[in-house]
């Protein structure tokens, strides 16, 4: 089970630091949701944020790229860079940075438009293409990085969301990265679709490590081992534990992450 | 408690399930009454309605009947043109009353003519049969065509409000009795004249185009002025009350913050929904009219005031339809770094857009209906010239609306009157029943399932 994780652990170390956490802390109006998260994500890594319902991950991870903000009682303190640059600094735009840090939701949300405007919206409103051509090629590219492009290259104008539910969720991986993004940050993505979409998307979140940094939400431990290499255990907000994917399953340090893999909590 | 579920716990006899017990017996006959109350209220409902169209059709559908005397007119030219160079400016000079002799002549002799037996000797005896605005009608005829002078033209005559109450079996022998203005002996002769097809029922365009006429010609009058106050007021409502409400209610929905003030200017727009329209009314009055300095009865002040009364209606619909776009496309749209204003109007606003138009038009359709805020403000103007002159043809003129129109009609003592302010509800509703069925067509293909 945790074959890939091990074999591909050695190019880890290799790799540098992306995103780089300080002592987060996230209230929701009076209730603190995270407690003093640091954490360093390396690029062209997927790195698995695990944990039982409600600990704070999907929190933690929606502070990346600033979704908090759309929340009117959130608050944030604490400092996140990426790429060393602090991206709640006041001259930061949030439009450009969610420009650079893509996100893949829990329920597949294609827009209710053709499969082709879904991919290229991104690039449209960021001005990525100057011809139809142009636009053409990305859409394109962006399909065929997302597994997609066989499937639905007959029918670029059908509606995204006659896709299947597995489709659905690689077009908006497609959509996803169409704008180019650096990191990718995933909300538990397959929570909505079967074993075999499941298998799909899994592999996809694999090649997509050569390029990207990868973020992903899991509830499902068998997942978080196949496709990371990091592993972060969030508990009550905290972040227990933080290291290979590898060592999280087969050596945790803490008592309660154990806990957690073993199926004693949560 | 605990003995009975001691008792089937331990089971001592095992339940048939082909047996229904008291209880479910109990439950399955308060559904059933339950269903039969439901279909009571909407068999009720139902029959309300029937009875109600019901009784405009039978009443109104006459109005959309007038009855005419079809006869030859002789165009005298001695009377209407007397130097006999068809000049229209001097022509002009003979008024109304030098053409009503000749319609008295002509039905008078249209009735020896078909030989119909009658007790008048005096062609002045017949002017109790057709409008007084016939002599008008024919005036403005041959005015707009001097040529005619001098031919005699086949003339279809606007009966008078009797005769054609007659025809309708509104007015009978009885009723005239008393009448003043026509008796027994007249209609008899219409009797006559009906058998020889001088009298005819047609359509009633005139009811439908054509404006309001004085208390005493019900036979002339029409909505037609009406409706322009009204298609002007409704210009004014969609063109205000649709981007205010709709950029209020998108910025309300999605930018402002939720806090104690929003949600107080949320409670207000919906008690201003449920505001009493006469309210408003007096509102426009006092601003639109008395402060502004707005000129009174016009379609501006009308629209305004209605604005202000559909204005709820349209931010709540609106709200609601954008409520109902489910916040994951939201997610979407600034996930791939779309701004909040470009996730609203990109994605959100297509999706809300069926509700938003239904809204609009429900809210449209209830101020063309709306008449007491327009009796306020003075929108029962008494605009009687017909097209093209002289027409109340913009948004500053005074004008009537259709329901202020009606409630006019209904107020006023001739019978003929209340026929006209049924047909006139007709068409009020002719015209909610095609906004409301683009409201739903509307909804239909704007639908988007995601």
């Amino acid at each position: 089970m945790y074959d890939t994780a091990s074999r591909l652990e050695g190019q880890v170390s290799a790799t540098d630091i992306k995103i780089a956490a300080r002592d987060v802390q996230v209230f929701y109006g009076d209730n603190h949701a995270i407690k003093d998260v640091s954490v360093d994500i390396q690029d062209k890594t997927v790195t698995a944020f695990i944990g039982p319902s409600g600990c704070g991950k999907s929190t933690f991870l929606r502070c990346l790229n600033r979704m908090n903000d759309t929340i009117d009682i959130a608050r944030i303190e604490g400092e996140i860079l990426i790429d060393g640059e602090d991206i709640y600094d006041k001259r930061v735009d949030p439009v450009q940075l969610r420009a650079k840090v893509g996100m893949v939701f829990q329920k597949p949300n294609p827009f209710p438009k053709s499969i082709f405007d879904n991919v290229a919206y991104g690039p449209k409103i960021h001005g990525l293409s100057k011809t139809r051509a142009d636009l053409d090629d990305i859409v394109e590219r962006a399909l065929r990085r997302a597994a997609l492009w066989d499937e639905v290259k007959d029918r670029l104008t059908a509606p995204g969301t006659g896709l299947s539910g597995g489709q659905q969720q690689r077009l908006c991986i497609a959509r996803a990265v169409a704008t180019e993004p650096e990191v990718l940050l995933m909300d538990e993505p397959c929570s909505a679709l079967d074993p075999i979409a499941t298998g799909q998307v899994e592999e996809l979140i694999d090649e997509l490590r050569q390029d990207y940094s990868v973020v992903i939400v899991t509830h499902s431990m068998q997942q978080a081992a196949r496709v990371s290499q990091k592993t972060a255990f969030f508990h009550l907000g905290s972040l227990v534990e933080y290291d290979t994917t590898d060592k999280i399953f087969t050596n945790p340090q803490d008592s309660r992450t154990e806990s957690y893999i073993t199926g004693r909590i949560g | 408690m605990t003995d009975l579920s001691a008792g089937a716990a331990s089971g001592q006899t095992p339940r048939s399930l082909t047996q229904t017990d008291a209880r479910t017996k109990k439950r399955n006959a308060a559904e059933k009454r339950f269903r039969a109350y439901g279909m009571a209220a909407i068999a009720a409902g139902m029959f309300f309605l029937v009875v109600l169209l019901g009784s405009i059709v039978t009443n109104g559908v006459t109005a959309f009947q007038q009855t005419f005397l079809q006869v030859p007119v002789y165009l005298d030219p001695e009377k209407l043109d007397k130097t006999g160079n068809r000049d229209p400016e001097e022509m002009k000079k003979v008024s109304t009353f030098g053409y009503k002799p000749l319609v008295e002549d002509a039905v008078f002799a249209a009735v020896q003519a078909a030989g119909i037996e009658t007790a008048f000797e005096d062609a002045g005896d017949m002017d109790a049969l057709f409008s007084a605005s016939a002599a008008a009608q024919l005036r403005d005829r041959v005015l707009a065509n001097p040529d005619l002078v001098g031919e005699t033209v086949t003339f279809k005559i606007l009966a008078s409000s009797r005769v054609d109450g007659y025809l309708k079996d509104r007015v009978t022998r009885d009723s005239v009795a008393r009448d003043k203005n026509i008796d027994a002996a007249h209609l008899d002769l219409v009797d006559g004249m009906r058998d020889a097809s001088l009298v005819t029922k047609s359509f009633n365009w005139d009811f439908i185009t054509g404006s309001d006429a004085s208390e005493s010609r019900p036979e002339q009058a029409g909505m037609g002025v009406a409706m322009l106050g009204s298609f002007y007021m409704m210009l004014v409502v969609l063109g205000l009350a649709l981007p205010i409400g709709v950029a209020a209610s998108i910025y309300l929905e999605e930018f402002a913050p939720k806090n104690r003030f929003t949600d107080l200017i949320e409670v207000n727009i919906s008690n201003l929904a449920a505001v009493p329209s006469i309210v408003f009314g007096i509102l426009g009055l006092a601003v639109f009219i008395q402060f502004v300095e707005l000129p009174q009865s016009a379609p501006i002040v009308g629209g305004l005031v209605l604005t202000l009364m559909t204005l709820p209606t349209i931010i709540i619909a609106t709200r609601a339809s954008l409520q109902s776009v489910p916040p994951s496309i939201r997610d979407a749209a600034l996930g791939v770094g779309a701004s909040k204003m470009q996730s609203v109007f990109h994605h959100v606003l297509p999706l809300a857009m069926p509700g938003i138009l239904t809204g609009t038009i429900i809210g449209l359709a209830q101020a063309l209906g709306e008449t007491a805020p327009l009796l306020l403000i003075g929108m029962v103007g008494y605009i009687a010239t017909n097209y093209p002159d002289n027409i109340a043809s913009g948004f500053f003129d005074p004008n009537s609306a259709m329901p202020a129109q009606i409630y006019e009609w209904a107020k006023r003592a001739d019978p003929a009157y209340y026929e006209r302010a049924w047909g006139g509800i007709i068409i009020l509703l002719v015209f909610l029943f095609a906004m409301n069925a683009i409201a739903i067509i509307l909804r239909r293909r704007f639908e988007r399932r995601w």
